[in-house]
């Protein structure tokens, strides 16, 4: 059985929510996309998406361990007139798109720096 | 490539919704966020149970010990010491509310919500609230205790706010996307001003002038007395039961409109004042406070009750506290968020509270001035007088400026345009005071003297202070400026500002301000009404008092128990009986009967009288007469008083607005054939007995109507009133909605038609050996809507029922097992 994708899922969930609590929610696309960048998995962008869902939702739990998390979430929800899990879903779908995002346009970036710093082939 | 571009127009706008707020959407990303965001937000709500803070420029270590009903002991060595660790306490407890309360008083909300508050910041400025506690804070003696004190907590306030971290952040702040403002010593002087013009403005005239405009000068005086025509004075008579003053109301007189204008006109003004228009009167916001003397009391110690009614908000206008400076001071007891110490509470001898004496302390001048479109100078004796000008600009949340106003003031203060004419006000809250160390020095004083001491020059806003003390001495004193005007003296008129002769000539004396200690009948009690009888001192006060019934209730609860013990007083806060339905019913029931024997009745006046009589005139929640007894009170003034609605108009609710309060139509019940019985939509002649009976009926008939029978729940007292205690936006979800509570109007405990004012703070003392207390309020100590103290306390409160508030000498003395957080702060 190859652990290696589980481990690489907890690192990256992992380094996620480190540096979300570190530097804040803009380090997601960051993350993100240096996972894009070193990734040559076809399916990078779902793996981060993934993996900050994970990292986001692991936060989450911890609050969980900590607060009335339940309580703040029905009131925001009043507040906001949604229902409760809608609050909960965005939560972990934003981070999830982000991600998703950030990952997916690493390789045209990539592809670009790399266009832009190719040498010009000389003329016959 | 689609699926790429794709992702980049999604990137893009998450990070434009992550950094940005959309519309009422605060920014997503750090609102999400669930290390820095709203959910840690939530660990934020219970406190370490234990934590040690550096604090820059403290003199020594401060321990505070927050007890299990989130009430926090402070032990400091020294004053500052100690006024500085509240700053960081409420701030930690109540950081959002004090900044909402200090921007409504400074007119600054609309940095937060921009044009939508841009016209209630207009309007506090307008009346000076600001010019006026500048001035205050400019005049502050800064050696004072009080000056040093609100310095020290400002300082308190701002160590917190350096500490936060992003997830202490309060939930309503990341709503209304904004951080924490520094906080100023002068803040503390903005609330006061904004407390004094919830309780201090008293605006008499409008009803007054409105009914002048309907029915003429002198059935408007009659209506709107300046003497309460039933005496229960705070200050004991030497009548054993309330004395019933009454005289023949006139008939209605004829209408004058140029009077109206000015009224509709001043009520404008009045309304644009309150973040919401009252629909109806009611003394829900005014208080009780009584004291008994040991000789009346089970236990030989004299007791103290405080019960003040204010509007009911989340969180709460009042936090508790109890603060020990070494050898200097232990006091316990509520203060406002914002402005440092106890304002009502005890200490190891004394304790004291307060009602508001509502007494008339503003007046308005017609001014004469140069340019009647931008006046630069104003008349006085004959000669052109400079009109300060003040320049005030609103900001919204990106501190654009988003108006201007150029404010005038005269020598009495600032004028306003009303109908083409200028108007000045003269109000005791633009005079300097020193309110923070009149409520700072009364936990020091040792017994009721040195209270009283105290508070003799205590301004604004006029309260009846009420005190009791281990000796077993019991006094109240109607305490605050009260102006002396010239010629008749009366407030309820505006006079010609272009005369120095109009102007206050003094004011009274405090050997003049209603007063009574340790008198005869054992016991003393206040309740908003006219503080003293008229025919003891007839100092003009003010005018327009509340009805007396509170008051009367509980006289003859205290009047009928001599072994009175704390858990009476406790029980006599929420008592459910009314003298204004003692006085009432009778009369409905014995016009129904006139009916039935005149044969005149039919089947539903009768049910209506049968249901009325079984009633014990009790507000209980189980009651299913009281909806109906309301029901006929209403109809009652509104066939009363048809004379005061314009004719062309169907009766409203906000009718009652401009109706006389009960005991005037108690007075009118002894003239059975007055004119102002008649119902002038009727072409018969109407008499008193004729609109009582129609009144139950209409009101029996128009309950039945909507609630089916009155055996069904709908009846239920607890189904009709309910307590509406509103977070400080108004955001539902943070707010207690439709609580059953037990008590109607003019109970002790009253609930208005609203809900949203009541009692805001109840306490019980017992002055013995060792000072004794209970308490509670609508609420809970926590400010955070998510936290379990943020409206632990509302059971109780809804029951009646009160906690025994912890009052230990030393750390050492608080039981651990009720210690849930222990707070040092410590001096770099």
């Amino acid at each position: 059985m190859n652990l290696r994708p589980f481990v690489y899922y907890l690192l990256l969930a992992e380094a996620f929510a480190v540096t979300t609590f570190g530097l804040g929610w803009w380090s997601v696309p960051l993350v993100a996309a240096a996972w894009g960048l070193a990734s040559r998995s076809p399916r990078k962008a779902a793996f981060a998406s993934l993996a900050a869902l994970g990292g986001w939702a692991s936060l989450l739990l911890l609050d969980v361990t900590r607060g009335p998390v339940a309580t703040m979430g029905s009131q925001l929800a009043g507040v906001m007139h949604l229902p409760a899990f809608a609050l909960y879903a965005l939560t972990l779908i934003f981070p999830a798109l982000l991600a998703w995002c950030a990952a997916s346009l690493m390789p045209t970036v990539r592809k670009t720096a790399q266009d832009s710093t190719a040498v010009p082939a000389t003329p016959a | 490539m689609m699926r790429r571009a794709v992702a980049g127009i999604v990137l893009a706008i998450l990070m434009v919704v992550g950094f940005r707020a959309t519309g009422p959407v605060p920014p997503l990303g750090p609102f999400l966020d669930p290390a820095n965001g709203v959910w840690a937000g939530a660990a934020a709500t219970s406190f370490p149970s234990v934590q040690q803070v550096t604090i820059p420029g403290l003199h020594d270590s401060v321990h505070v010990l927050f007890d299990d009903r989130g009430v926090p002991h402070v032990f400091a060595s020294s004053e500052d010491d100690a006024y500085r660790a509240l700053g960081y306490v409420e701030a930690r407890d109540r950081l959002f509310q004090m900044e909402a309360q200090t921007r409504a008083a400074s007119g600054r909300l609309s940095e937060w919500a921009g044009d939508r508050l841009l016209e209630t910041d207009r309007q506090n400025r307008a009346l000076g609230l600001v010019w006026g506690a500048e001035r205050k804070f400019a005049a502050y003696d800064r050696s004072s205790m009080g000056f040093k004190a609100i310095t020290a907590y400002a300082d308190g306030v701002n160590d917190y706010i350096a500490h936060m971290r992003p997830r202490d952040l309060p939930v309503e702040y990341r709503l209304l996307n904004a951080l924490p403002m520094k906080w100023e010593p002068i803040y503390t002087m903005y609330f006061l001003s904004r407390m004094s013009l919830t309780l201090g403005f008293n605006d008499a005239t409008v009803r007054r002038l409105k009914a002048e405009a309907m029915v003429g000068k002198d059935a408007a005086d009659a209506l709107f007395p300046v003497n309460s025509p039933i005496q229960q004075p705070i200050q004991p008579n030497g009548s054993s039961k309330a004395r019933f003053d009454f005289s023949s109301l006139p008939a209605p007189g004829a209408p004058d409109s140029s009077v109206l204008a000015i009224a509709r006109a001043r009520e404008d003004l009045a309304s644009s004042l309150a973040f919401r228009k009252p629909t109806e009167t009611s003394d829900a916001i005014g208080s009780n406070n009584w004291a008994v003397s040991p000789k009346r009391t089970a236990d030989g110690h004299a007791l103290l009750a405080g019960d003040p009614h204010l509007d009911l908000t989340l969180p709460s206008v009042w936090y508790e506290m109890h603060i020990v400076v070494q050898g200097k001071l232990d006091v316990a007891g509520v203060g406002f968020p914002g402005v440092p110490g106890v304002v009502i509470g005890f200490n190891r001898n004394v304790a004291w509270t307060f009602t508001n004496t509502g007494s008339d302390v503003n007046d308005y001048y017609e001014e004469r001035v140069d340019n009647d479109a931008s006046p630069s100078m104003y008349k006085l004796d004959g000669a052109w007088k400079p009109v300060e000008k003040r320049i005030e600009r609103y900001l919204d949340a990106k501190g654009k400026v988003i108006a201007t106003d150029t404010l005038r003031f005269t020598h009495r203060g600032p004028m306003r345009r009303i109908l083409g004419k200028w108007l000045s006000m003269r109000w005791t809250l633009y005079d300097p005071s020193h309110e923070p160390d009149n409520f700072m020095k009364l936990g020091y004083t040792k017994n009721a003297n040195e209270w009283l001491d105290v508070m003799r020059d205590y301004v604004v806003p006029t309260q009846n202070g009420l005190v009791a003390d281990r000796s077993g001495n019991i006094a109240i004193r109607s305490s605050g400026k009260y102006p002396i005007r010239p010629g008749d003296g009366r407030g309820d008129v505006i006079r010609d500002g272009s005369t120095s002769s109009s102007d206050w000539v003094g004011q009274l004396p405090v050997d003049k301000y209603p007063f009574a200690m340790n008198p005869a009948q054992g016991f003393l009690a206040s309740a908003n009404q006219q503080p003293v009888d008229p025919r003891k001192n007839s100092s003009y006060m003010g005018s327009d008092w509340y009805s007396p019934w509170r008051a009367m209730h509980i006289n003859d609860l205290l009047r009928a128990d001599s072994m009175v013990t704390p858990d009476d007083m406790r029980r006599f806060q929420t008592d459910p009986g009314s003298a204004r339905a003692d006085v009432f019913v009778p009369y409905f029931l014995a016009a129904a009967a006139k009916e039935d024997s005149a044969g005149r009745s039919d089947p539903l006046l009768r049910d209506a009288a049968r249901l009325l009589s079984s009633w014990d005139k009790r507000y209980v929640r189980e009651s299913h007469v009281a909806v109906l007894f309301e029901a006929a009170m209403n109809e009652l003034a509104t066939r009363t008083w048809d004379e005061l609605r314009d004719k062309n108009k169907k009766p409203a609710p906000s009718d009652r607005l401009n109706y006389p309060e009960a005991q005037v139509l108690v007075e009118l019940m002894r003239q059975p054939a007055s004119e102002w019985w008649d119902d002038r939509s009727t072409p018969a002649r109407e008499t008193r007995d004729d609109i009582l009976a129609a009144s139950l009926r209409a009101a029996y008939q128009s309950v039945s109507k909507t609630d089916g029978d009155p055996k069904s729940d709908k009846w239920l007292w607890s189904n009709t009133r309910h307590a509406n205690i509103f977070h400080l936006l108004r955001i539902p979800a943070f707010s207690a909605l439709d609580i059953p509570v037990q008590g109607g109007p003019s109970t002790l405990a009253p609930s208005s038609g609203a809900g949203t004012q009541g009692p805001s703070w109840r306490m019980v003392v017992e002055l013995g050996p060792e000072v004794k207390a209970w308490a509670t309020y609508p609420g809970g100590q926590s400010g955070a809507p998510a936290s379990p103290r943020y409206t632990d306390r509302l059971a109780k409160w809804t029951n009646g029922l009160l906690d025994q508030v912890l009052f230990p000498r030393t750390p050492s003395d608080l039981d651990r097992k009720r210690v849930v957080s222990t707070l040092t702060l410590v001096p770099q």
